[in-house]
């Protein structure tokens, strides 16, 4: 038996955690309690954020967009200032899990899972999204491309959590793309995604371009060399197809029962190409 | 209220308790000191026991029992054609999930303890994991005794030459068809709950769709008395064959004798489910098909192989019919077919929806479309020319008779709007999607076949409330037969629902029949039910005839609730019917058992005793149209069609349950499903790894019941329980051909192996 404690505001948050620095802390619990069940978790006691009406919610703050950590990703998904303003996250929570667990799980859990293969990671590196990080005594924010180190490893440390993801409206990027390959349609992790965003002139040329990967290697996967070639160019087919082989060559994936490395590879580089159909 | 009606819609009767989760499954019972049971598992495929610790176990507070293969008293053999399989292991293990100690706790905290402080000496034995490698010489035997080696049962069927039909034919196409284990993933995984009663008798609640048989198995195998055991089965929270045959019964039955008096749970959960539950045999296809210049089928040479793990569980039987449906519905007139059936270390095979015929189904369906290919015909017009019909002798020499519907079914596919509008469909793919249509034909078998009895009795009561009260005996798996027995003995009543009761299997109180399997669960309890309830009708009708003075019985008929007597318009209620009538007036029971075939397609009793042949079968054509991504390899399922003909159908409403459940659980087979072992070790062990199809996967799905009238079954019907699963892998396989050109001879056809296959195919054009 765990004790589990359920604080409902950051005040009595900040003294539990204080009484119980060996807890496991989490909010909705997707990811935990299948840990939990597998016998993983050795920590003496758990800590839920959910009850923390503070850690919920989308706020509006002139050009930026905050957004409480533990906001459930069926919250974001009926979020009218999401749905206009971040369309690509709107897209990946939209094949996330199943409506069963959108309705438990959270972005700042999806976060601090830091799972290679999360469905919001790759939409909030194209953002250039901002972690907020509380302890009792301290805030700071990070960009969540230094915060995320590795599968399962962040930068948050003891007595920490993430209490907010800050993200800057992109009015520029005028068109939002996530695709996600999984093994079927729901309940899926991914085996590779990828996620983008355009800048594409009345003459359909790329301005300006983000991309970033999802599933194919320890975190997510930018590349500014690709970026970079797409700029100036329509998308036209032999573009996307001179870019692919770099895809190929800088994702780092691994084979498990989903999938091989070398079909990770493949479908990283292919997922590029598709961007030439992706509809406006 | 209306009477109930043959062909009508009408609403299940669990639907309300099932949803409103009133229901009570085996799964849910308890009690007051309750004792909870569980089972330590091998773990390792192939290896000697030399000892089983469980001294430290047995002292930790909570832990009342610990028992092993030395307290049991009987055979310690459980299986229903050829008893091979341990209830507790003794001397070996022979699958990474046998059972090997069970363990009788006060709670789950302490049962869990207990089985992780129970250590196993064990001393490894080379393991063999491919059924063909294990019938090569030298291959590590699994069982030491047995007089065939590895070979559980090997089936051949020959009809006509095949050496000179081959010789005859103007094209031969030859491949090897390979396919997985298939895990059923029921909702509910295997529970069940016992005591043992102060009179002795030992009680067990189970999810199981063999009660009666059930019996007799934990009874031979504990070396109890039969009379003493009484198996209830509510109904199933799924089971598709994997819960036909013994799952926790003879453990229960084992453990009641350890804390008499006290209720006993044991409840596997998903991963111990996935580990020790039989699964469909992974199947290993070599055909060779010839054809006349006319496209009609000449020869047809098949050897296969299922992988059976290490017991039989119904695996010989389920070899035996799919030996006699791997030609198909067609005429062949010169036809070899080998059948082997092989002890592996790999996990149980067993009784699967279907059971053995996906697999040669398969293999068949594509060896037309590939054929047709080589023909130049479409895939149609092979499957139309070859058809079979009622008075044909079919590939195995047994003449088709009774309703055969099969060419019916291809001439209302060839009709549907999907058909005819395929290539207009098909030429508005979007970029990097290629789009294909598929075709597969179907039939299936119902029942036991010619020696295992295909029985029913059925038993129907005026209870004293006025309502008839029906003893099913073959229990509802979920497919809702439960429902459709209300229905028959409704209409043959005049009764509605309200009127009607419904006593779930009771080895007690209901009377012995065979098992919910075989797609026969309503075709033969049907027909013994029909019996029943026209007999109570009769003596109800002539009791009331006399009460009212009537000169002839046809002046009485049954109203919902009572009888009334047309000349007078009186009526009396069956409430008061129920007085009148004496104890002995008021129960009918009726027996039935399937009629056989009267001719024998082979000398080979032991073929004969697995099943073969069949007399009856359903027939259909599936239909698909598929969407494959160049870019990703994955296949989506974009539209299904399947015309059936299962004869007359009672309820429309179940029937379509029953396609479209076999279809979604088809498309799984074909395109996801794979529970991946590894040298005896299973890497897909939870609902995470072993990937089912959600409500995303399956397609908008259309079903058409050809209903025509089978003289042998209820109200003309057929079975229909399994035929759907049949056909959607060929249809998928042949559509994603149509589209791009690439055929996988293995399955599932994951997004990997299309993507691998069309890229094969790009650098083969690439090459030329």
């Amino acid at each position: 038996m765990k004790r589990v404690f359920l604080p409902h505001n950051l005040e009595e948050l900040w003294r539990i955690i204080a009484g119980e620095p060996k807890a496991d802390i989490y909010a909705g619990g997707t990811d935990l309690l299948v840990k939990l069940r597998q016998n993983l978790i050795n920590t003496p006691s758990l800590i839920c954020l959910e009850r923390i009406e503070e850690l919920k919610g989308v706020h509006e703050q002139g050009d930026e967009v905050m957004i409480g950590a533990c906001s459930t990703h069926t919250s974001l998904l009926e979020n009218p200032i999401i749905q206009r303003n971040f369309p690509v996250l709107t897209k990946a929570l939209n094949v996330l899990a199943s409506p069963l667990i959108r309705n438990m799980g959270t972005i700042g859990g999806n976060i601090c899972t830091a799972s290679p293969a999360a469905d919001t990671l790759p939409p909030l590196y194209v953002l250039k999204a901002e972690v907020e990080i509380r302890s009792r005594s301290a805030s700071r924010q990070m960009a969540l491309k230094e915060f995320i180190l590795g599968p399962g490893i962040t930068c948050l440390k003891a007595g920490e959590i993430v209490s907010g993801i800050w993200v800057k409206k992109v009015p520029g990027f005028n068109l939002h793309h996530f695709e996600k390959v999984g093994q079927r349609k729901a309940l899926a992790i991914a085996i590779v995604s990828l996620a983008t965003l355009f800048k594409i002139s009345g003459e359909e040329m790329v301005e300006d371009v983000r991309l970033a990967w999802g599933s194919v290697a320890p975190t997510v996967v930018t590349s500014n060399e690709i970026e970079a070639m797409l700029v100036g160019h329509r998308l036209s087919r032999q573009v996307l197809k001179k870019a692919a082989p770099i895809a190929r060559a800088i994702v780092k994936p691994i084979d498990d029962i989903r999938a091989s490395a070398d079909y990770r590879r493949q479908v990283a580089e292919n997922l590029l190409i598709r961007l030439g159909s992706v509809q406006k | 209220m209306k009477s109930l009606e043959i062909g009508r819609p009408i609403p299940r009767v669990d639907a309300y308790s099932k949803t409103t989760g009133q229901e009570r499954y085996a799964a849910d019972y308890y009690g007051e000191n309750l004792v909870w049971a569980g089972v330590k598992r091998a773990g390792i495929a192939h290896a000697l026991i030399k000892d089983i610790h469980i001294d430290d176990a047995k002292t930790l507070p909570g832990v009342i029992s610990i028992l092993t293969h030395k307290d049991i008293q009987g055979s310690n053999r459980q299986g229903m054609i050829r008893k091979d399989q341990p209830v507790l292991a003794d001397n070996k293990v022979n699958h990474c999930g046998d059972a090997v100690a069970l363990v009788l706790a006060e709670d789950k905290a302490s049962l869990h303890k207990a089985l992780d402080l129970i250590t196993l000496d064990l001393e490894p034995l080379p393991g063999i994991f491919d059924p063909e490698k294990a019938i090569g010489e030298g291959a590590p035997l699994v069982h030491e005794g047995h007089p065939q080696g590895n070979v559980l049962f090997k089936g051949v069927l020959e009809t006509g030459d095949i050496e000179i039909g081959f010789k005859e034919c103007h094209a031969v196409v030859e491949a090897c068809f390979e396919l997985p284990h298939q895990e059923h993933a029921y909702l509910e995984t295997e529970a069940g709950w016992a005591i043992l009663k102060e009179n002795g008798q030992l009680k067990i609640v189970v999810s199981t769709q063999s009660p009666f048989r059930d019996r007799s198995e934990v009874a031979e195998a504990l070396g109890i008395n039969v009379e003493k055991v009484r198996i209830i089965a509510p109904y199933c929270g799924g089971a598709f064959g994997g819960k036909d045959g013994v799952t926790v019964q003879t453990l229960l039955g084992l453990a009641v004798f350890h804390c008499p008096g006290r209720p006993i749970k044991m409840w596997w959960d998903r991963e111990e489910s996935f580990l020790a539950s039989p699964k469909r045999h992974p199947a290993r296809l070599y055909y060779r098909l010839g054809v006349k210049p006319d496209g009609a089928l000449h020869a047809l040479d098949v050897r296969f192989y299922y992988d059976t793990g290490p017991y039989d569980h119904l695996g010989g039987a389920v070899m035996a019919l799919g030996l006699e449906h791997a030609c198909g519905p067609y005429r062949i007139s010169n036809v070899s077919l080998k059948g082997f059936c092989v002890y592996t270390n790999s996990p149980i095979g067993g009784a699967f929806r279907g059971f053995g015929v996906p697999q040669v189904t398969a293999a068949m369906e594509q060896m037309m479309d590939m054929m047709a290919t080589q023909l130049g015909l479409s895939p149609f017009e092979i499957r139309k020319r070859n058809a079979i019909r009622c008075g044909d002798k079919n590939p195995i020499g047994i003449s088709v008779t009774g309703s055969t519907g099969f060419e019916e079914c291809l001439k209302t596919l060839e009709e549907h709007y999907l058909w005819k509008k395929r290539n207009e469909w098909k030429s508005k793919a979007g970029p990097f999607k290629k789009r294909g249509v598929g075709i597969a034909s179907v039939m299936h078998g119902m029942g036991y076949g010619p020696v295992v009895p295909d029985f029913a009795n059925a038993k129907i009561e005026l209870t004293r409330e006025g309502k008839f009260r029906v003893f099913s005996g073959v229990v509802d798996i979920g497919q809702g037969n439960a429902s459709t027995y209300l229905q028959i003995a409704g209409a043959i009543l005049n009764q509605d629902m309200a009127h009607m009761e419904l006593v779930l299997p009771d080895t007690e109180s209901a009377l012995p029949s065979g098992s919910a399997s075989a797609s026969r669960t309503t075709s033969t309890f049907g027909n013994a039910l029909i019996g029943a309830a026209q007999s109570l009708k009769h003596r109800v009708l002539q009791r009331a005839a006399i009460y009212f003075m009537a000169k002839e019985i046809k002046e009485v008929d049954l109203i919902p609730g009572g009888v009334n007597h047309f000349t007078t318009g009186k009526e009396i209620p069956l409430s008061e019917m129920f007085h009148i009538l004496d104890d002995s007036e008021k129960v009918a029971a009726y027996t039935f058992t399937a009629p056989t075939a009267k001719e024998n397609p082979t000398e080979d009793q032991n073929l004969r005793l697995h099943g073969v042949p069949h007399l009856i079968f359903s027939y259909g054509v599936h239909l698909c149209y598929v969407e494959v991504d160049e870019l990703t390899g994955n296949i989506e399922v974009k539209r299904y069609l399947a015309v059936s003909d299962c004869g007359r159908i009672i309820n429309p409403q179940t029937f379509e349950q029953q396609i479209h459940g076999g279809i979604a659980q088809g498309i799984g087979y074909a395109l996801c499903e794979e529970f991946i072992v590894k040298e005896g070790r299973v890497r897909t062990p939870d609902l995470a790894t072993y990937i089912i199809p959600t409500a995303l996967d399956v397609p908008e799905m259309d079903s058409i019941p050809l209903e025509s009238y089978e003289p042998t079954g209820p109200f003309g019907l057929k079975g229909a329980g399994e035929i759907s699963i049949d056909g959607p892998l060929p249809a998928i396989a042949n559509a994603v051909a149509d589209a791009c050109g690439v055929r996988l001879f293995r399955s599932p056809f994951t997004p990997e192996r299309v993507l691998k296959a069309l890229k094969e195919r790009e650098n083969r054009e690439f090459e030329h």
